[in-house]
């Protein structure tokens, strides 16, 4: 087993401890803080995979912004810890939906093993050439790049208009 | 062009964080949890895209990743502000106790 493979292995252990860390925890704050450290370590996993550009986006937008947004939001709200309240434990409910993803995730990974491996592709440029995917988004993905600056424009005007209160002036 | 991996370890990661983030999203009653675990559903997918580019040596998986964060910044914020003006109405974001588009 060569070096990367055992840091991407470090890394893909780290990353779904914290992702169940994040599922199991009560406080929603530290639910937050346990899923940046789940996505610092899927970053690892993409400079591995010869994605340096996304493992950077995932550390500035994804940990960065995303989830720094969501704790902002929870400051605001001032959520605390809350112990669960009498005669809200559903046993049948929460046996079927494990039955349910259990089943999902063997029916995922029988389709993944049923499709095989895919013939690796002759490739004379890495991956890890940030001008190749840059120069592919600005020519051949240009018109989807600039319907996602809509979008985010459209999400930061409803974002507004959903949260403005008018009794505030 | 291969990774330092097999692409099967890659898929079988991806598959896991997914379940876990289905689970999260089930099972959990607080809206900023299954919001949460939308988020890493998201991520899982995105994980699966560049297992696949790598292995065939086409970075157009690397661009629907870009994509996804870029969509997902913009649900994040709506969604959170969803969150925002439902909890000035109602006190709470324990999605049993918002029934109010039920009938």
């Amino acid at each position: 087993m060569t070096g990367s493979a055992m840091v991407f292995y470090a890394a893909a252990v780290l990353t779904v401890v914290f992702a169940a860390v994040m599922v199991v925890h009560r406080n929603p704050v530290k639910s937050t803080l346990a899923l940046v450290v789940s996505f610092f370590g899927l970053a690892i996993c993409y400079v591995l995979l010869s994605a340096p550009l996304i493992a950077v986006l995932q550390v500035i937008v994804y940990a960065g912004a995303i989830l720094v947004l969501f704790l902002f939001v929870l400051m605001l709200l001032n959520l605390r810890e809350e112990p669960a309240p009498p005669g809200s434990s559903r046993p049948i409910q929460t046996v079927l939906s494990g039955v349910a993803i259990v089943s999902f995730a063997g029916l995922m990974l029988g389709l993944i093993r049923a499709s095989g491996d895919p013939a690796a592709g002759a490739d004379p440029q890495p991956l890890t050439d940030i001008a190749r995917v840059s120069r592919l988004l600005f020519s051949d993905y240009l018109l989807p790049f600039e319907a996602v600056s809509v979008l985010l424009l459209a999400a930061l005007v409803g974002a507004f208009v959903l949260v403005y209160s008018e009794k505030r002036a | 062009m291969s990774g330092p991996v097999p692409l099967l370890h890659v898929l079988i990661l991806s598959v896991a964080l997914f379940a876990i983030g289905l689970t999260g999203a089930l099972l959990r009653r607080n809206a900023i949890h299954i919001f949460l675990s939308i988020e890493l559903m998201m991520n899982a997918a995105n994980l699966a895209l560049i297992g696949y580019a790598l292995s065939w040596g086409t970075p157009e998986g690397q661009i629907v990743v870009f994509f996804v964060i870029a969509i997902a910044a913009a649900e994040a914020s709506v969604g959170l502000a969803i969150f925002v003006a439902l909890f000035r109405h109602t006190k709470t974001i324990d999605v049993n106790q918002v029934n109010l588009l039920k009938w």
